[in-house]
């Protein structure tokens, strides 16, 4: 009999978005996908097409990846292959999806194919396939929970090139490159600390 | 080229090519577990092992690698390390794998492990590789401690240095020794914000330094500014 | 070895071997399956490029650039970011004898900047187009320089900033001379110049001279000295404004001389 995890009444998944969106932002909370961050937030064209690049590449992971973890893994007890199993599935899904968008769509490849090699490595989409399971949500919970997860992502991205770009235009020379990345980082981080309450300040 | 030594590839790591300050990889676990000197130490130690054991094989079969798939043979190499340092951590330090959550098995994407495997030990001899890792490990235990110690100083007001060690029979990090300023802590430290904070004013500091350094380099060469 | 590790083995190896060997397989058809071709000559030619995509050879990148030059339709030495050792290596692989372009470096044709009044205080977005669009530029000469730093921001290399005079100073050791800050420019008051290259009048400003002597302590005021002592007559005016011409001129900087209003430059 294959155990999965219990039924999920359809209320709690608000507060399961809202906690990937705000209260535990994969970026600005869970520090997780920061590499990408710094690097691609100097402006709103690279930040657009890396958010919906990663959006689309961790909703597939989760959905991918949980029947994985709960009909493969756990019944055989071979919980600990987890991390390399999902790597492996990550990084062929990205790929496959990679070979399709050069061959059908060269305008999307160039706008975002770019990115899909360095979204594979990313920290925050096996963050999200690794929370999927250490939380034991139902399938749709994960799904919606990655979902959610690539919209956290995309609206701090956003948020901080949009910042960014003033800093740069205001000619404030000392904030440039990752320091400003950083401070602008660390005003949003501070915005949704506060509050959302997480920390008394 | 200058030649190459064990000890100049040790040095390598830890100043030229630190890998937050000057290589700016490896973001996500310094900033997330930095919260205390601790986490940083135990963190730290988790990386050495996997870098080690990573750049150490990664060398040894370098010269069978087809180029085509390195990327998914080094992950595969990097995973088995990492999945071995998660079950020990589980098993022998449970209070430092519980802080640590998620960040050791994201040592697998971890980009200066996956970045030194495909820069490094896959061009270079096993020795030199292992030098490489062990500075860049050092330098990456220095970041990792300067960071944690500013954060848990102004966040606690005080700096609880601890160590791996055995003490009746259970290993663990115990503490060694403890600073405290007086000072009303300020709590924001230990939130992200205060993580980008610090790290954006070391950052910041270091830019500092670096231009005034290169300004006056260049000016000595007689370059016109 | 423990049992229970040895009863895990085969599940482990099994699952891992199973969804490894299914990815690679899938991989492999699909590579077979999207396959697109490229040329491998266009990206081994990309590899030496510099990558910055600075748009100088008029490209909208490196790899557009680089599959034009393979196709021949354009010179490798459109590029003006590679160097003299960057174009040796190009020249080895596509088999031609390229020589590098003479440097070519950014003049600023303006003298004004903190020289120049300004006709208000403008507290806007610091750019010099947003700072056009108000009622012409704050600057009390409509053709000079505004000195908000367009140019500097159009820069890749960071060979370009603005100095305390107001206006732009080139750092020629990071200038790659690709003229990223002459298109950014607004008022075109920056142009490409060889290194020992032409004489130039540093000002840009068709106003009448009594208006440019009361706004600008530089400014070219139309006075037509110089076109009376030039010895080759390469000297026109041009609305007030005198225009040396390049080809006439033997850079002998009798202009420079006479000039009252220090206007002309040689580089």
């Amino acid at each position: 009999m294959i155990e999965t995890p219990g039924y999920l009444p359809t209320e709690a998944l608000f507060p399961i978005v809202v906690d990937a969106m705000f209260t535990k932002n994969f970026l600005l909370v869970m520090f997780l996908g920061l590499c990408s961050y710094v690097g691609l937030t100097t402006s709103s064209e690279t930040s657009k097409g890396m958010s919906m690049a990663v959006t689309f590449v961790m909703t597939m992971s989760a959905i991918l990846t949980w029947p994985i973890f709960y009909y493969l893994l756990k019944p055989n007890k071979l919980m600990f292959l987890q991390t390399i199993c999902f790597i492996l599935v990550i990084a062929s899904f990205v790929q496959l999806v990679e070979f399709i968008i050069h061959r059908y769509s060269p305008a999307l490849y160039r706008s975002l194919g770019i990115y899909l090699p360095l979204i594979s490595t990313n920290c925050a989409v096996l963050g999200v396939v690794l929370l999927n399971v250490k939380e034991d949500f139902t399938y749709g919970a994960s799904i919606v929970y990655a979902f959610g997860a690539g919209l956290g992502y995309s609206w701090v991205m956003l948020a901080t090139a949009a910042i960014r770009e003033k800093l740069i235009m205001r000619g404030v020379d000392r904030f440039s490159g990752f320091i400003g990345a950083f401070f602008a980082a660390m005003m949003m981080a501070l915005i949704v600390v506060s509050y959302f309450g997480v920390v008394k300040l | 080229m200058a030649e190459k030594s064990f000890v100049r590839e040790v040095v390598r790591g830890i100043i030229k090519d630190n890998p937050v300050f000057v290589l700016v990889l490896g973001l996500c676990p310094t900033l997330a577990v930095t919260t205390s000197f601790a986490n940083g130490l135990g963190m730290s130690f988790a990386f050495a092992f996997v870098l080690l054991g990573s750049n150490f094989f990664v060398s040894l079969i370098r010269k069978i690698i087809p180029s085509g798939v390195r990327i998914p043979i080094f992950l595969l190499i990097i995973c088995t390390f990492v999945t071995m340092v998660d079950m020990l951590l589980e098993a022998y330090l449970p209070p430092m794998y519980e802080a640590l959550g998620i960040f050791v098995p994201l040592i697998v994407v971890n980009c200066i492990v996956i970045g030194r495997a495909e820069a490094y030990a896959n061009r270079n001899s096993v020795i030199f590789s292992i030098a490489d890792a062990i500075g860049i490990s050092i330098g990456y235990l220095l970041v990792l401690l300067l960071i944690g110690s500013i954060r848990e100083l102004f966040g606690t007001g005080k700096i609880q240095f601890v160590m791996l060690m055995v003490k009746g029979g259970v290993p663990g990090f115990y503490p060694i020794g403890e600073v405290s300023i007086p000072i009303a802590p300020a709590t924001v430290m230990i939130t992200p914000a205060g993580a980008f904070f610090t790290i954006a004013t070391l950052m910041l500091l270091i830019k500092i330094i670096g231009d005034r350094k290169r300004m006056m380099q260049l000016k000595k060469e007689g370059v016109e500014l | 070895m423990i049992p229970e590790t040895m009863q895990l083995l085969p599940p482990a190896v099994i699952v891992l071997g199973g969804i490894g060997f299914a990815m690679g397989a899938m991989l492999v058809w699909a590579a077979k399956q999207f396959y697109v071709e490229t040329n491998p000559l266009v990206d081994a030619l990309l590899e030496l490029m510099p990558g910055a995509n600075c748009g100088a050879c008029g490209f909208a990148g490196c790899a557009e650039c680089a599959e034009h030059i393979v196709a021949g339709d354009v010179a490798p030495d459109v590029c003006t970011s590679c160097d003299a050792e960057t174009f040796e290596m190009i020249g080895e692989l596509l088999g031609m004898e390229i020589a590098a372009k003479e440097p070519q470096y950014p003049v600023v044709l303006c003298q004004g900047g903190v020289n120049c009044k300004d006709r208000y205080d403008y507290i806007g977005a610091q750019t010099c187009k947003a700072a056009i669009l108000l009622a012409g530029t704050k600057k009390a000469c409509a053709y000079g320089c505004i000195g908000l730093g367009d140019c500097v921001r159009a820069c890749q290399f960071d060979a370009i900033e603005i100095a305390e005079n107001g206006l732009p100073k080139i750092k020629k050791y990071n200038c790659k001379g690709c003229g990223s800050c002459v298109q950014a420019c607004p008022q075109q008051v920056l142009t490409l110049a060889k290194e020992h290259g032409p004489v130039y009048v540093v000002c840009s400003s068709h106003d009448k001279g009594k208006y440019v002597k009361e706004v600008c302590e530089f400014g070219c005021i139309g006075c037509g000295i110089c076109k009376k002592n030039c010895p080759e007559g390469a000297i026109k005016l041009d609305k007030a404004l005198a225009v040396i011409d390049q080809e006439r001129c033997t850079r002998c900087g009798t202009c420079v001389e006479v000039c009252p209003r220090n206007a002309i430059v040689k580089l």
